[in-house]
């Protein structure tokens, strides 16, 4: 008779044979067929599936024989001796009924026992969750919940190598309440692995599998059930396992790689789909009581610290894969254009990832945004704000090594945008009317980004920053012969406004540009092209270049002090902050004042001026004073002013009444801060004099009454008297008194001839005449500025043939004033001239050159810029010169 | 013992434009039920189902996408590991059915190439209101070489049908790649006639 018996394997099983072990008589031939226990004589008994392993109460085989039920009897009297320990630890976990919850003291046992036994760890966890997903399928979520506790306290309790197996039946089980759809379960199943997520493990594990894990997470995280709270349980369940995932994987080279777009594609739009749902929660539920209660169930902000971490742990190479599906997620809902999402991320993302890989980000947003080139402008705008902000954060990490790269591509969407407002299509082609392209959006696009090449360049270091203003100058399309302008209306509407854009960046960069040096801050090269009469001729293009250049010269913040003009009778209450004028400034002085004074005087004659224009110069002429100022220089500044006065007075230009009161009160203006500046009584008493003479008889010369909203002026400017008018020979006798060179103050301000003059001369003869005509008419004795000029150039010669009875004359001052400035003069003059005489030559050789055969190729870039060759084409990036800083 | 619950487990995903049906035919497979007023999904859903199959446990994965053009991406994503997809338009609306070469682009570009599709015509319910017929879509499903179903979610017409044949065609196509599954074997005279779904419940 069978006394003892256990059931230990499920019928198919090949040891089905030993299924049925008892102690005493052996109970005859017996087996399994189809699922049925035969028992010779005693019956047939189905097999339940619950029977295997464990303990199977006597009601079960009811209603069958007697010997049957005595041999299962016995199976459940002694059953627990021959059971395996780990089994019977486990049962006993589990309370009669589930509600009494988790047996702790038996917990504590099978703890103790999985510790002293590690190597039976792997079978613990596959008998727990068998059971488990046993107890799943029947709807039994009591013992799902204590078979999960008990996994979770195994979990903690062995921290070791031995966990290796174990979690293989742990994610099974995990998976399996995953799989559910009670809430409850998936919550449950999160916990668990959430927790598990937090457990370093110090071994590798080479065949775990998150796949399903990271796709399911992703979808709990777009939950749509509809019971609000428990939609938003779920989602932040999504959330916590996205997050657990990326935990458990990030820094384990042998696993699944999480940085694969496969997983990130799935992760990130999950993570930003509740991270964009922020708003539209709060606004539901604006009952402040709920305040506390909801911060702390909130996905939005769950989703934000999770989308941190992951940025955070991402390594160089796996910042393209995370950043990318953003930008994608962007696209798809359409958030560039409120923006403010978009910035929001971008912000997340660029105070968590590491610093020295925010130039990615920002090289990722560049490339999207050259994607989008043809998408509306109101999305290419919202891409180059989140860029702005976005550089503003990285500071000196934003750039990277492709500085000039970044510039570029901006550059080149601002010309795009330029030719869709105009052409008004996207292809150039004439509009087929798929596409309206709305000029304002385009106009408020390159306002953008004109404002992100700002706050680009605002992170540059200044050799960096110089290299940048270069390089934007570079493509400022002037007149060349290399580079025709493009003619006809659009040409030049382009061209116009392509110059205009380009010097609003610079301005753009310019601005809080502090560099000790203005060599560096003004290479000749720049300044050549920036002070082109190309870009004299618009109003609206001079007085960004006359900006440009206040902006350049102003290192002390004094700019704001000048902007509007006025005769004040003491400028102590300016609280100016003046410096010593450094060597470098004094030989930059002297390399390139002469073009800076003839760009103000030209620049004053203009007739389109506009207030806006005289304050700009006022500036100009002031922050000179201040910044770059020596003797000399201050010398000739008074010289430039009193042309200016002439111009004015002699009024060959024909100029309006409201331009030459204009001109003769920025005299005032500019004559009253010199002399204040100089501090020599007798100049400041003569400055005075003439301004109190003009308050009481001629108001309409003084500033206070030009430049007003309503000038008040005069309609007849002949009556003007010497007394109203600053006297040369005043101020040069005064002047000469307290040590400055008068001699040099007693000459007239004549404007230096450029190449570039020489150049455009050639195409109008009629601008040649004239100016010359001017220059004679002055008879002008000042031949120091000119002499390089003069010695070889065509006009020098034709005019030798046409007038020669002049030039014996003139031959002999000439000698006399080389042999007088030889003698005289510094040798950094003398060595400037020389250089500046060499360097024409070579220009000469260059233009015959450039008309017999191709231009040959630009020297290396050190010896042009030793000689400060001008350059007057637009500059190739190749052929670029970078400041000497770079080459070296 | 076998610590799975299943022979076989697939992975389906159910794409096609919004509003073709995808969840109804879902819901009414795996919950027997059809949800009126079923709301558009969010990104993804996902359901489970066990059926049996010649004695097998086949465990079918069924990722349920949204169709709305801005959860693209996250559906795109679910595509790669999908065994098979079940393309859906809406016989009732000829725009879905001509946005179907778009669909396959993207699963030509995202999807595995071993991928099974079928294409589904769904609401035959509203077969006065048709606007694609029957021979268009069999053209269409021949030269694409898919396999083609109409079906109704509401009316419960071919669903079962439309998930169980793609089953069966899932395991020859996995008993013809030996690499992918070949857990069971199960000898033959063994019990399998106990389904895991209907099995006793004992306490």
């Amino acid at each position: 008779m069978l006394t003892h018996a256990t059931v230990l394997d499920p019928p198919g099983q090949r040891c089905g044979m030993q299924a049925l072990r008892g102690r005493g008589p052996p109970l005859g031939p017996w087996h399994w067929r189809g699922g049925i226990l035969l028992l010779p004589g005693l019956g047939r008994v189905p097999y339940k599936p619950s029977w295997c392993g464990s303990q199977v109460p006597p009601a079960c085989v009811g209603g069958h024989t007697q010997v049957f039920l005595l041999a299962v009897a016995g199976v459940c009297g002694c059953c627990g001796a021959l059971r395996p320990r780990y089994k019977r630890l486990v049962d006993n976990i589990f309370p009669e009924d589930p509600e009494d919850g988790l047996v702790k003291t038996n917990m504590e046992k099978l703890t103790f026992y999985a510790l002293s036994a590690p190597e039976k760890l792997d079978r613990i966890g596959a008998y727990l969750s068998e059971r488990l997903i046993r107890d799943v399928g029947r709807h039994r979520y009591g013992y799902v919940c204590i078979a999960m506790e008990a996994l979770d306290q195994l979990l903690m309790a062995c921290h070791c190598q031995s966990i290796n197996l174990f979690v293989e039946s742990f994610l099974k089980m995990v998976a399996k309440l995953l799989e559910s759809e009670k809430p409850n379960l998936q919550i449950l199943g999160t916990n668990s692995f959430v927790k598990f997520a937090n457990i370093e493990e110090d071994t590798p594990s080479y065949h775990r599998s998150y796949d399903f894990f990271v796709s399911r997470f992703s979808e709990m995280c777009h939950s749509s059930h509809d019971d609000m709270e428990i939609k938003t349980k779920i989602r932040m369940s999504g959330i916590k396992g996205l997050q657990g995932v990326v935990r458990k994987t990030v820094n384990d080279e042998l696993q699944a790689n999480i940085w694969d777009p496969q997983h990130m594609d799935k992760i990130v739009p999950s993570l930003l789909f509740n991270l964009q749902h922020i708003e539209e929660a709060e606004s539901r539920s604006p009952s402040p009581l709920q305040a506390p209660e909801k911060e702390k169930e909130n996905p939005a902000e769950l989703a934000e610290r999770c989308l941190r971490e992951l940025l955070g742990r991402a390594a160089f190479g796996n910042i393209k894969n995370a950043i990318k599906p953003v930008l994608i997620h962007l696209d798809n809902h359409s958030l560039w254009e409120p923006k403010v999402f978009a910035i929001r991320c971008f912000k997340i993302i660029m105070y968590s990832i590491q610093p020295q890989h925010s130039h990615l980000v920002i090289q990722q947003l560049l490339s999207h945004l050259d994607a989008n080139s043809r998408s509306a402008a109101t999305v290419r705008a919202g891409i180059v704000e989140v860029l702005s902000e976005a550089a503003v954060i990285a500071a000196t990490g934003s750039v990277g090594p492709t500085v000039l790269e970044m510039f570029n591509t901006l550059l080149r969407q601002l010309r795009l945008s330029i030719d869709y407002a105009l052409t008004g299509s996207y292809d150039g082609a004439i509009s087929l009317g798929t596409k309206i392209i709305k000029e304002h959006e385009e106009r408020m696009f390159q306002e953008a980004v004109i404002k992100t090449i700002g706050s680009f360049a605002s992170t540059l270091p200044t050799y960096q920053r110089s290299e940048v203003i270069l390089f934007i100058m570079s493509k400022v399309p002037l007149p060349s012969l290399h580079h025709p302008m493009e003619t006809g209306r659009t040409g030049e509407n382009r061209n116009r406004l392509t110059q205009i854009m380009l010097l609003k960046s610079l301005l753009q960069v310019s601005t809080g540009f502090q560099c000790n040096n203005m060599m560096s801050a003004l290479p000749s090269n720049f300044l050549d092209r920036l002070l082109s009469t190309a870009l004299m001729e618009d109003a609206e293009i001079r007085l960004f270049v006359l900006e440009i250049l206040i902006s350049f010269i102003d290192r002390h913040g004094n700019r704001h002090k000048f902007s509007t003009i006025s005769t004040l009778s003491d400028i102590s209450v300016l609280k100016l902050k003046v410096d010593k004028c450094s060597r470098q400034d004094t030989v930059f002085m002297k390399k390139h004042s002469q073009q800076l004074y003839r760009h103000i005087y030209l620049s004053c004659k203009e007739e389109t001026n506009i207030q806006k224009h005289y304050e700009a110069l006022y500036g100009l002429l002031a922050l000179i004073s201040i910044e770059l100022a020596n003797e000399e220089v201050v010398v000739d500044l008074i010289r430039l002013v009193l042309a200016v006065q002439d111009v004015a007075q002699v009024n060959e230009e024909n100029l309006p009444v409201y331009n030459r009161c204009a001109l003769y009160a920025l005299g005032a203006a500019y004559l009253n801060l010199i002399s204040q500046l100089t501090t020599v009584p007798a100049f400041c008493q003569h400055i005075r004099e003439v301004i109190e003479t003009r308050k009481k008889e001629a108001p309409y010369m003084l500033p206070e009454d030009v430049f007003v909203e309503r000038p008040r002026l005069s309609q007849n400017l002949d009556g003007v008297v010497m007394d109203f008018l600053f006297r040369q020979s005043k101020i040069s006798e005064v002047l000469g008194g307290s040590g400055y060179n008068s001699d040099r103050l007693c000459l007239p301000y004549i404007p230096q001839l450029t190449d570039e003059d020489r150049l455009s001369k050639r195409k109008s003869i009629g601008e040649t005449i004239s100016l010359q005509v001017e220059v004679e008419s002055r008879n002008s004795p000042e031949k120091e500025e000119r002499v390089p000029a003069e010695e070889i150039t065509y006009e020098t010669l034709k005019k030798a043939i046409v007038d020669s009875v002049a030039v014996e004359e003139q031959e002999r001052e000439r000698r006399r004033q080389v042999v007088e400035k030889f003698q005289k003069a510094p040798f950094e003059e003398i060595a400037a001239h020389c250089g500046a005489r060499a360097s024409l030559l070579q220009s000469k050789l260059n233009q015959i050159f450039e008309i017999t055969i191709r231009p040959p190729p630009s020297p290396s870039g050190t010896i042009t810029a030793a000689y400060g060759q001008p350059q007057n084409h637009s500059i190739p990036v190749y052929e670029m010169k970078f400041p000497d800083l770079c080459v070296y | 013992m076998s610590m799975e619950d299943y022979d076989f487990l697939f992975k389906i995903v159910l794409i096609g434009n919004a509003g073709v049906g995808k969840t109804c035919l879902v819901r009414r497979f795996t919950q027997g039920l059809f949800p009126p007023g079923q709301g558009a999904t969010i990104g993804v859903d996902f359901m489970i189902k066990t059926v049996e199959i010649n004695g097998e446990k086949v465990k079918l994965q069924i990722w349920d996408t949204a169709g709305q053009e801005r959860f693209r991406s996250i559906t795109q994503s679910y595509y790669r590991s999908a065994n098979a997809l079940i393309l859906t338009y809406d016989i009732t609306c000829e725009e879905s059915f001509r946005c179907l070469p778009e669909w396959l682009r993207e699963i030509e570009q995202y999807a595995s190439n071993k991928v099974i599709t079928v294409l589904v015509g769904n609401k035959i319910d509203l077969a006065e209101r048709r606007e694609v017929s029957q021979q268009r879509a069999e053209e269409f499903s021949e030269a694409q070489d898919m396999y083609y179903l109409e079906t109704s979610a509401k009316e419960s017409d071919n669903v079962e049908k439309l998930f169980l044949d793609l089953a069966c065609r899932l395991i020859s196509e996995a008993r013809q790649n030996t690499l992918v599954n070949n857990v069971s074997s199960p000898l033959p005279g063994e019990g399998k006639s106990i389904s895991y779904l209907t099995c006793c419940n004992f306490n």
